[in-house]
């Protein structure tokens, strides 16, 4: 009897324990990494103070703008299909790209990799649509870095440095993303894992485009999201304020809402918040919402709303070439098509 | 082989004794009482809906020593959750266990979010004096606003350890799946604590204290929902 009120007040103490404790396992054992509730805080602070400035993007002088988005890259020491994407988007010529998370596996090295590629492209990008002007000294201009040049849009003349040219690539992040502390790798080369962007699709009348990034890594948006999202800071408010007119929505989530057959068993999000997120996609009226996470295909439209789940592009997942990108056109009149394309790269 | 299985079951079941046709325990049949009826009050947080609380009913009938039906219903405030389900099962015995093939049929309204869910389960369970093991699969459909989904079929397992043999008058127990009384989702593994002890014959006090994580398989279980019960059972 003694032995058993002893086992009782333990368990007790263990459940009380884990209950005030975010981020708990289903097996008790607490997990490292940052909580949603703090990177959603963090995010919406950095995006809305530091980041206003680049959420635009124009294509209203286009008969048609693309964007490219691919999911569950797990860089790891090869980076190939992650420049492969990187690399196609910019020989295509697309506004935007866009990655629904699992990014790269959790290890510093990984992601030295990864912010190596994407620096690379982004000096290829800034390289194909801006002037590069040297600053520096003559002496020097043979051997200058990043800080001795400049780019100039040739249309607005807008000089730039490297570090302020907007490389238009938008990530959400996904649970591999954040373990053992990777929130910090992660948010040191993207910053925020909310936020919104917008493309300026026509200017009389003022139309835009809005494409929303949800932070779902944790498999729940978390209350705080959940409370930001309710006051509407990714209704565009404060564009409509100003007689701007939305025109489509996209939204990106690393967690999948509908699984491609039974035998999915990853997480998906919990009862309530589905019905949550599938109402809060109708109010937006989104036309496609991408997610990732399961490394299947899916296609679905419910409710007026297509919602796209992406297969791995990681090579580790699958090894073969494959369609594992997709590519949306949207059209002068704001006509939306979406194509597979595919990946050819394999480790040699 | 058969002497290791029958040695293995007999550790688990501890004394075969305790097996009372008697109502003591929390075995999902007694073996002595038809009637059934059971109700709890509940309460929690839950991300997306905050502070809730609600009220819940449950009446069984043991139709024979072998079949049983049933009905439940509950009212969660804060969620706007109203659900009603009725149930049907066989009972097989075997050695000390018990094997039950359970069928229910359920209808939640989630009004907060203009949703009717229809969920039919089919499972098995495998009832021990110190455990229980669940499987079986569901049947979800959901309507919400004007356009509705039918899910994949979705795996249902539970798994409950006991401290002491659940003929005991009063026991704890630990608890892993991923349902509750009146859901089932795909993976989301939602654990806790339960109890029962004796209040006065024929009637039982039981509770639960449950923690409903996101994202289980994710790697990053957060929390979503924690929440506990607390009822009287009373058997005639």
């Amino acid at each position: 009897m003694k032995k058993n009120i002893v086992l009782f007040t333990l368990q007790c103490l263990l459940l009380v324990t884990l209950a005030s404790c975010e981020k708990v396992s289903p097996i008790g054992v607490l997990v490292s990494g940052t909580g949603v509730e703090d990177r959603v805080k963090m995010s919406n602070e950095y995006f809305f103070h530091h980041k206003l400035e680049a959420k635009l993007h124009m294509a209203y002088d286009q008969d048609e703008y693309t964007f490219l988005v691919g999911a569950d890259s797990h860089v790891t020491h090869d980076v190939g299909r992650m420049r492969e994407m990187l690399e196609n988007s910019l020989n295509y010529g697309d506004l935007l790209m866009a990655h629904l998370g699992d990014i790269a596996d959790t290890k510093a090295e990984y992601y030295i990799n990864l912010e190596d590629a994407i620096l690379d492209y982004k000096r290829q990008y800034a390289e194909k649509h801006y002037k590069k002007e040297y600053i520096g000294p003559d002496s020097l201009e043979d051997v200058a870095t990043d800080d001795y040049f400049v780019y100039r849009d040739t249309v607005s003349g807008m000089v730039l440095t490297f570090d302020n040219v907007d490389y238009p690539f938008y990530p959400v992040v996904g649970n591999h993303d954040i373990t053992h502390n990777g929130w910090a790798l992660w948010s040191n080369i993207f910053h925020s894992s909310f936020y919104d962007v917008f493309v300026v699709v026509n200017i009389d009348p003022f139309e835009l485009d809005h494409f929303i990034f949800l932070d779902t890594a944790n498999g729940t948006l978390g209350q705080e999201q959940v409370k930001l999202i309710n006051e509407g800071v990714l209704d565009g408010k404060q564009y409509e304020e100003l007689g701007y007119r939305f025109r489509n929505t996209f939204v990106f989530s690393h967690t999948n809402i509908f699984r491609p057959s039974s035998l999915q068993f990853a997480s998906t999000f919990p009862r309530e918040e589905t019905f949550f997120l599938l109402n809060q996609f109708k109010k937006w009226n989104a036309n496609i919402v991408f997610m990732g996470h399961v490394h299947k295909w899916d296609e679905q439209t419910v409710g007026g709303v297509h919602y796209l789940t992406l297969d791995s592009m990681c090579e580790a997942n699958n090894p073969e070439p494959g369609d594992y990108l997709v590519r949306v056109h949207v059209k002068k009149d704001g006509t939306i098509t979406w194509e597979r394309v595919h990946m050819d790269y394999c480790q040699p | 082989m058969k002497v290791w299985i029958l040695a293995f079951v007999f550790c688990l079941s501890g004394n075969a004794s305790l097996l009372a046709q008697v109502y003591s325990g929390q075995h999902k049949y007694d073996g002595e009482h038809k009637n059934e009826v059971s109700g709890y009050i509940m309460a929690g947080h839950n991300i997306v809906s905050g502070a809730f609380g609600g009220v819940e009913l449950s009446y069984t009938r043991h139709l024979t020593d072998r079949w049983h039906i049933g009905a439940d219903v509950q009212a969660q405030l804060g969620k706007q959750l109203y659900s009603n389900d009725i149930q049907g099962g066989y009972r097989l015995p075997w050695g000390w266990s018990n094997f039950y093939l359970d069928a229910k049929v359920m209808f939640n309204r989630y009004n907060r979010w203009n949703t009717n869910e229809t969920i039919g389960n089919l499972s098995l369970t495998w009832e021990m004096p110190y455990f229980f093991l669940r499987v079986g699969e569901s049947y979800i459909h959901f309507k919400t606003i004007s356009f509705g989904y039918t899910e994949p079929p979705t795996f249902t397992f539970g798994f409950g350890v006991n401290i002491r043999p659940r003929t005991d008058p009063w026991n704890i127990g630990l608890f892993f799946r991923n349902y509750d009384d009146f859901y089932y989702e795909n993976w989301n593994i939602n654990w806790g604590l339960n109890f029962y002890a004796p209040l006065i014959k024929d009637c039982k006090l039981f509770g639960e204290f449950n923690i409903r994580p996101a994202g289980s398989m994710s790697q990053l279980a957060s929390k979503y929902e924690t929440s506990g019960k607390i009822g009287i059972k009373y058997v005639w």
